[in-house]
This record gives C-alpha cells, sequence and structure tokens, in this order.
C-alpha cells in the first residue's frame, strides 16, 4: 500500500507541480490517518492490560490504605503481608498443584486420543466415517451445564454408591478428555498433509502405526503445539466442573480456590488481589515467553475450518 | 521332471475373480478395523463422558433428585414448575440481552481493530499480544478485576466519575447497570481472542481482490462493503455460532460479580441451573432448564444457519 511508487520531482509549474501538491496532501492526510489509528489501538492495548497493573497496587498495600482518600496510587512503602496471607491461611500451593496436575493431564490425554482420531478423520477409510464425523461436530453444540449433573452421578456413583470420584484426580480430569473440538481441529490440520507421503510410506510396507508415529506425528508438531496450548488454556480457565466435582478445600483448583477466597475474606481485597496478581504473573510471564505460538494458536483456529 | 506349461504357472501365481474379490474384501476389512482403533481411544470417552449424558439429562428431566439420593421419575412435574417460575424466564431474558449486546460489541470493535492492524502492520505484533492478555485470566480474575473497577469506594470507575465532579455510582448494586457490567468484562477478556480470529480471516483475503478493487476506483468503505464482507461471510457465520453457543452459557462472570443479583437482574440460564441443581437441592427444575438451554442452543444455531449460510453460495 505504498503510494504512487515514485516520488514526483519538484518540476518548474504547471500540471507537475500541482500533481506534487496533491501528493504532499495525500501523505499529511495519511499521517493523520495513521496517527488516529495507532491512537485507537493505544487506547485498546491500555485497556487491555492496565486493569491487571490497577491490581498490583493493591496487593502491596493494607486492605484500609484502599479507601485513603485522594487515593494513593503507589504505596509509599511495600506490604508483603497479603502475600504471605495467602500462602500461610490458604491451600494456595496446593490449588496451584491441582491446577497443573488436572490441565496437564487433561492435555497430554487430549492430545493422544485426538491425534489419532483427527488422523483416521482426514486419512483413513473406513464405513460411517462422515457420519461420526458429523457426530463429533453436533456435540460442539451441548453446553457444559447440560452435561454436568449426568457427569456428577457418574463420577460419584459409578465406583460403589458413595462419593468416590468426587475430590479425586480422575475424576476431574477423564470426563474432561471428551471434547470434541479437539478432534475437529486435528481433522483440519491433517487435511493438509500431503496423501503422497503417507502413500509412499506404506508401498514401504510401513504399517498404519508405524505410519502415525513415524511420518504423521513430525510432520503436525506445530499442530500438536497448537492444540496442547488451546486445550491447557481451556482447562486452565475451566471453572463450572472443578466447582461441581471438587467440595473439599485441598482438592480445588486455582480458579475455584480463588473464587474462594472472596467468602473467606469478605473485603479483605489486598488478600483477594495479591491472589490475583500471584495466580496471573505466571501465566504472563508463560505467554511472553511462548507468544508466537499463543498467538498462532487462535489465528489457526480461525483459519483451519 | 514334471513339465509346467506357461498356463499352468499362470494361473498359479495370479488370483481367481473369486479369490481376488476375497482378498478385496478381506483387506478392507483389515482397513477399516485398523481405522476404527484409531478412532477408539478418543469414542470411549466421547460416548460415556458427552453422548451418554446427553440423553442422561433428557432423562432426568422427568425427574427429581438424583446428586445426592437416587433419581425419581416424576413425569412432567418439572416442566410444569419451571414453565411457571419467572425467574427462569427473567433468566432467559437476561442471558439474551446479556448476548446480543457482548456479541454485537465485541464484533464490532474486533472487526475494526481487525482492520487496523490489517492495514498498520508497524508494531502490530505489540497490539496483539496487549489484546491477548486478558483471554489468559480465568474468569474468576476478569470478575475480581470487575470487581475492582466498579467498586464503590476505590474503583476506578468512580474514581474518574469522582475525578469528573459527577456521582459515584454503585455498579453492581443497580438493576441496570450489573448486567452491563457483566457485559463489558466478557467484551474486555473476549476482544483479543476475535480481534486475531477476524485477522486471521482478513488475511486470509486474497490481496489481488482488494487492489482488483482499488483499480476500478473503490474507495476504502465501498471497498470493505463490496468486497471485504462479502468474504468474510462465511468466517462470520462461523463465529456467530461459537459466539451464541459460549455466550449462552455465561456462569463463571456471574458467579464472581453478582451472584444473580441485585434482585435476579443479572440471573443467567446457567446461573439458575447451578443454584437449582447444587444450591437449592431443586434438582428437577435445573435438570429442566439444562435441557431447555440445549434447545435454545440448538435453535439459535440452526437459525444462524439458515439466516448466514444460505448467502455464503452468493458470495462466494
Amino acid at each position: 500500500m505504498s503510494d504512487f511508487g515514485v516520488d514526483v520531482p519538484e518540476a518548474e509549474g504547471g500540471a507537475h507541480a500541482a500533481y506534487g501538491r496533491a501528493v504532499r496532501r495525500d501523505r499529511g492526510f495519511r499521517v493523520v490517518k495513521a496517527t488516529l489509528a495507532y491512537l485507537v489501538l493505544a487506547v485498546f492495548a491500555v485497556m487491555a492490560v492496565g486493569p491487571f497493573l490497577y491490581l498490583l497496587s493493591p496487593s502491596f498495600r493494607q486492605s484500609y490504605e484502599l479507601f485513603s482518600y485522594p487515593p494513593e496510587w503507589i504505596p509509599k512503602s511495600l506490604y508483603w503481608g497479603n502475600f504471605s496471607t495467602i500462602l500461610h491461611e490458604t491451600s494456595y500451593l496446593r490449588w496451584g498443584l491441582n491446577t497443573l496436575v488436572f490441565a496437564t493431564s487433561v492435555t497430554l490425554i487430549t492430545l493422544a486420543i485426538d491425534t489419532m482420531a483427527g488422523y483416521a478423520f482426514a486419512r483413513l477409510r473406513f464405513p460411517g466415517r462422515t457420519s461420526l464425523f458429523v457426530l463429533v461436530l453436533a456435540t460442539l453444540m451441548i453446553p457444559t451445564a447440560v452435561l454436568i449433573a449426568p457427569l456428577y452421578i457418574m463420577v460419584s456413583r459409578l465406583p460403589g454408591w458413595t462419593h468416590a470420584g468426587v475430590n479425586t484426580y480422575l475424576g476431574m480430569i477423564l470426563p474432561m478428555v471428551a471434547s470434541p473440538l479437539g478432534v475437529f481441529m486435528m481433522r483440519q490440520f491433517m487435511s493438509t498433509l500431503p496423501e503422497a507421503l503417507v502413500e509412499a510410506a506404506r508401498l514401504d510396507g510401513a504399517s498404519e502405526w508405524q505410519i502415525f508415529r513415524k511420518i504423521v506425528l513430525p510432520l503436525m508438531k506445530p499442530a500438536i503445539v497448537v492444540l496442547g496450548i488451546f486445550t491447557f488454556m481451556f482447562q486452565w480457565v475451566n471453572f463450572l466442573w472443578p466447582l461441581v466435582i471438587t467440595t473439599t478445600d485441598d482438592m480445588k483448583t486455582l480458579t475455584v480456590g480463588v473464587a474462594s477466597l472472596q467468602g473467606q475474606f469478605v473485603t479483605n481485597w489486598g488478600v483477594i488481589s495479591a491472589a490475583a496478581v500471584m495466580t496471573m504473573l505466571p501465566v504472563i510471564i508463560i505467554f511472553l515467553i511462548f507468544q508466537r505460538w499463543f498467538v498462532q494458536a487462535s489465528m489457526a483456529g480461525a483459519l483451519k475450518q | 521332471m514334471t513339465s509346467v506349461t506357461t498356463e499352468e504357472a499362470w494361473d498359479a501365481l495370479t488370483l481367481s475373480e473369486a479369490e481376488y474379490r476375497s482378498a478385496g474384501t478381506r483387506y478392507r476389512l483389515r482397513r477399516s478395523v485398523r481405522a476404527y482403533l484409531f478412532v477408539l481411544p478418543y469414542f470411549v470417552p466421547f460416548v460415556a463422558f458427552l453422548v451418554v449424558p446427553t440423553f442422561w439429562s433428557v432423562w432426568l428431566s422427568f425427574n427429581k433428585g438424583g446428586i445426592l439420593d437416587s433419581a425419581k421419575y416424576v413425569g412432567l412435574a418439572n416442566w410444569r414448575e419451571i414453565s411457571n417460575d419467572t425467574e427462569l424466564t427473567g433468566s432467559i431474558k437476561n442471558t439474551a440481552v446479556y448476548a446480543v449486546e457482548a456479541i454485537v460489541l465485541v464484533f464490532i470493535l474486533a472487526l475494526m481493530i481487525a482492520l487496523l492492524l490489517n492495514r498498520y502492520r508497524t508494531g502490530s505484533n505489540f497490539f496483539k499480544l496487549a489484546l491477548y492478555i486478558p483471554l489468559l485470566a480465568p474468569a474468576v480474575l476478569v470478575g475480581l478485576i470487575w470487581q475492582f473497577l466498579t467498586n464503590y469506594d476505590f474503583g476506578l470507575i468512580n474514581l474518574m466519575l469522582d475525578a469528573l465532579g459527577l456521582d459515584r455510582l454503585n455498579i453492581l448494586g443497580s438493576s441496570t447497570l450489573a448486567l452491563l457490567t457483566i457485559v463489558l468484562a466478557e467484551v474486555w477478556r473476549g476482544l483479543g481472542f476475535w480481534t486475531l480470529y477476524f485477522l486471521a480471516s482478513l488475511q486470509n483475503i486474497p490481496e489481488e481482490l482488494q487492489d482488483a478493487a482499488r483499480v476500478d476506483g473503490a474507495r476504502g468503505v465501498q471497498r470493505f462493503r463490496r468486497v471485504t464482507l462479502p468474504l468474510l461471510k462465511p468466517m462470520l457465520l462461523f463465529a456467530v455460532v461459537i459466539a451464541i453457543i459460549a455466550n449462552f452459557q455465561v456462569f463463571d462472570t456471574v458467579y464472581v460479580l453478582t451472584q444473580g443479583g441485585p434482585h435476579e437482574s443479572t440471573s443467567t440460564l446457567v446461573w439458575f441451573i447451578w443454584k437449582r441443581m447444587f444450591q437449592f437441592q431443586e434438582t428437577g427444575q435445573g435438570y429442566a432448564a439444562a435441557v431447555l438451554l440445549l434447545g435454545i442452543v440448538l435453535v439459535l444455531t440452526a437459525i444462524s444457519f439458515l439466516l448466514l449460510g444460505g448467502r455464503r453460495r452468493r458470495a462466494s
């Protein structure tokens, strides 16, 4: 979108000069437009990031200081008490561990079974392939709220007539690996695999499993990373299911745990914001390290339909 | 020494038509079995934790109990109860208002930002990252952040109102403003996702089409309406469907910000379901409302396909 390609030299008078003036006017107009555009973008960037910074201040102050007037944005001295309250009076670290176990397990299982199913739907032939895939797609529409009661009953009852699966990792993890989104994504990615490659390996006498392990998976590494990040983030923010399936404090995930702090520390905003800061900080750091993959994951989600 | 004619040797080496066919059948069978083995590890949890629970949920809507005790069949009692429940109709209305406001607002803003980022590429990475960060926050944190922003005593919004010389507002305590806050919180969180989504869609449009339109003298707005928008339509359909499914399930922010209040003005469908199932032990009504939610989502998805999908063929 460069301008007319060549800079018009200042010619003596006439049409040339008029043309040069027009180009300059156009350029001026363009600078104004670009400035406005970046201004708009900057406003939205500040609105996106600002609130997180806004949380930092109260986390380093005593709660009563929040009510001082005029408001003090930058605390005169750092107060670390909120953080030690979180670490010592709540099961925060345990919640972090639970979240890590929960989200990592769901992600690993999802990756394993979704790549296999996605490969079969994209590249293998079997009766009922289309109808099964349509069935998987259709379940994208099923709201979680429809599933929680039957899932709760299943998880709590199946192993016996006690609350066997409630408050266990297995009970939390297993029902979440059935999400259809990954199969859908993997099928779309796998469809881009060159057919000739798979065919060549088949002619060389490789078994389907060998083809999958040795050829398909290595080629699909970027797609697998994308799906991994997607799944992990999805479970990292998952709230309704962990809320329902955990009743004891030491089995809560971070999302459920931090939400429960509001009951425990009713208006102790310093403590609550400290918990929020502690929860967000590691994620933001991980995000900044792997930013390329995150952004790619979202863009790919849009493209590979 | 036995002599073998060429014909006999040929027969021994090749398969008869029947043999050939059965070998083909066997091959296809083996191929299918192997393919099923690839699909099976997903389909076991899929059937167990998605298909079965969906039908179970429909069955449960004719039952009471089940969560702490065993379920009891009660016929249409749950459905009769919720059909007279004004809290449910209110929740449906709130959910619809919320979803429409959130989707329209976030789509307009995201499309605008995506167009800007598509046009002005210098530094666009920085803006993408910044817009992405709210996505990393669990809804619980989004809720906390918005509590901080809207708090009467020290919330940023009220401090700004103060600075402007206006009266402070009890935002989450107001029946009119509370739902709007939940809308804004969701827009704030979802903006990065939809911006990247639209940006990817825009970058998918062949540059030549834009150039051709430009050569033909189409101005910016015209180009957007006549070239960009029609080409975006298939992406838009998918986006609308996903957004409807996601936004009709709003729960987390309600749980953290308002707990459905004040005066049930932010009670959404999933909030209603959750409360009936796990707080009030009115499980039957929760079951019925869950099936109702499923129906609403299905109908809305079908409508989106009919409205937007029909035009897709003309555009492409």
